[in-house]
């Protein structure tokens, strides 16, 4: 799986969220990122690394929860997470296994540094400029 | 004042945009009526070869038309349009998957009217065709006899998000070792649902077996499409 192109959907995804609140820098992305998925963590940080280079997210740190797949019996309802290697069959009773989570790709939040007041210059300015040219 | 750290809530899935343009393709193709089927391999599975044989079995059955992908070349879609069925070719350049929206260019100079089956064969790549849905009704992953028997347990993502698995070049079982009912139950460990068809393109073995069963396929799916309207 090419995680860049995935880094750089991400980097999007949290942009526009960010430009829409009016954030001058995202700090954090928090990802949720199933291990029934394509994507590698690892491959996934690197390819974050370049992708946010000249962009809002150029100082973010990639926050990724990795959700374990989890499984359940359809007919007996018991409940696993596979270790070695998938199989959505059930020991116990041989029906087939649903799969209830593990295939998050998912951002969950970001975290971004927000003015809050606006310094002392910045007021005098926008007063100037909102003032009518006589 | 300082910034303040603020946290936003997004919830958004990664793939968003792919999944939107899926939508909208998937809306496309029910206006027409028609059965959209995404066909993906490792590369060398025997794909279009095997698609080659099921249009020779079903042409004058019903309409059909195919979208073909590839990195470079436009060598399937040449084979596909030599047995008289039209063939448009996306070739990606280094993008090692078929995406929603090269799809739906595809389909803004492919006319969809008059269809009643459309086969999308996707680059040849058992990894990044199983994320980006393409808006098909059928994912049909095809596994070649010469693969081995452990194809299935090591992509299992691919595996488990098909509809129909087929298993092809069974002619060379003997010669490749491997047993087919292994190879069938691996395929079931990680999608107990999935529909498996043993064929060789080549003999023709099995092969009645899958085209009369997408033959059902395509008829069942015509006249829900005509209920629906």
């Amino acid at each position: 799986m090419h995680e860049i192109s995935i880094a750089e959907s991400i980097i999007q995804i949290a942009e526009a969220k960010a430009r829409e609140q009016g954030a001058r820098s995202i700090q954090v992305i928090k990802l949720r990122l199933g291990t029934f998925t394509t994507i590698v963590p690892d491959a996934l940080q690197f390819a974050f690394e370049i992708a946010r280079q000249g962009t809002l997210s150029r100082e973010a740190r990639l926050d990724i929860e990795i959700v374990p797949m989890v499984v359940r019996c359809v007919v007996c309802e018991a409940s696993t997470q596979p270790v070695n290697g998938i199989c959505l069959i059930c020991e116990q009773c041989g029906f087939p296994l649903e799969i209830l989570s593990g295939e998050e790709l998912q951002i969950e939040y970001i975290e971004v540094d927000s003015e809050r007041e606006e310094s002392p210059w910045r007021q005098c300015q926008n007063e100037f400029q909102s003032r009518p040219m006589c | 004042m300082e910034a303040v750290p603020e946290r936003i809530s997004v919830q958004t899935n990664v793939l968003n945009a792919n999944q939107q343009m899926a939508a909208a393709n998937r809306e496309q193709f029910a206006g027409h009526g028609l059965l959209v089927m995404n066909l993906m391999s490792a590369p060398g599975a025997g794909k279009t070869t095997l698609l080659e044989a099921t249009i020779k079995a079903l042409q004058g059955q019903f309409r059909l038309a195919v979208i073909e992908g590839d990195l470079q070349t436009d060598l399937d879609a040449q084979r596909i349009e030599a047995l008289g069925v039209r063939a448009y070719q996306i070739t990606t350049g280094t993008v090692c998957h078929l995406d929603a929206r090269m799809v739906a260019r595809a389909l803004d100079v492919f006319p969809l009217n008059n269809l009643d089956l459309l086969v999308i064969e996707n680059v040849g790549n058992l990894i990044c065709p199983a994320s980006f849905d393409l808006g098909e009704s059928l994912r049909v992953v095809v596994c070649s006899v010469a693969e081995g028997p452990e194809k299935p347990k090591k992509y299992p993502v691919m595996f488990n998000k098909a509809n129909v698995v087929l298993i092809n070049k069974i002619d060379l079982a003997e010669a490749s070792g491997v047993d087919l009912k292994e190879l069938a139950a691996n395929v079931r460990e990680v999608n107990p649902h999935a529909t498996i068809f043993a064929v060789s393109s080549r003999t023709g073995e099995g092969l009645t077996t899958w085209t009369k069963w997408l033959q059902q396929a395509v008829e069942v799916h015509a006249s829900a499409a005509m209920v629906s309207v």
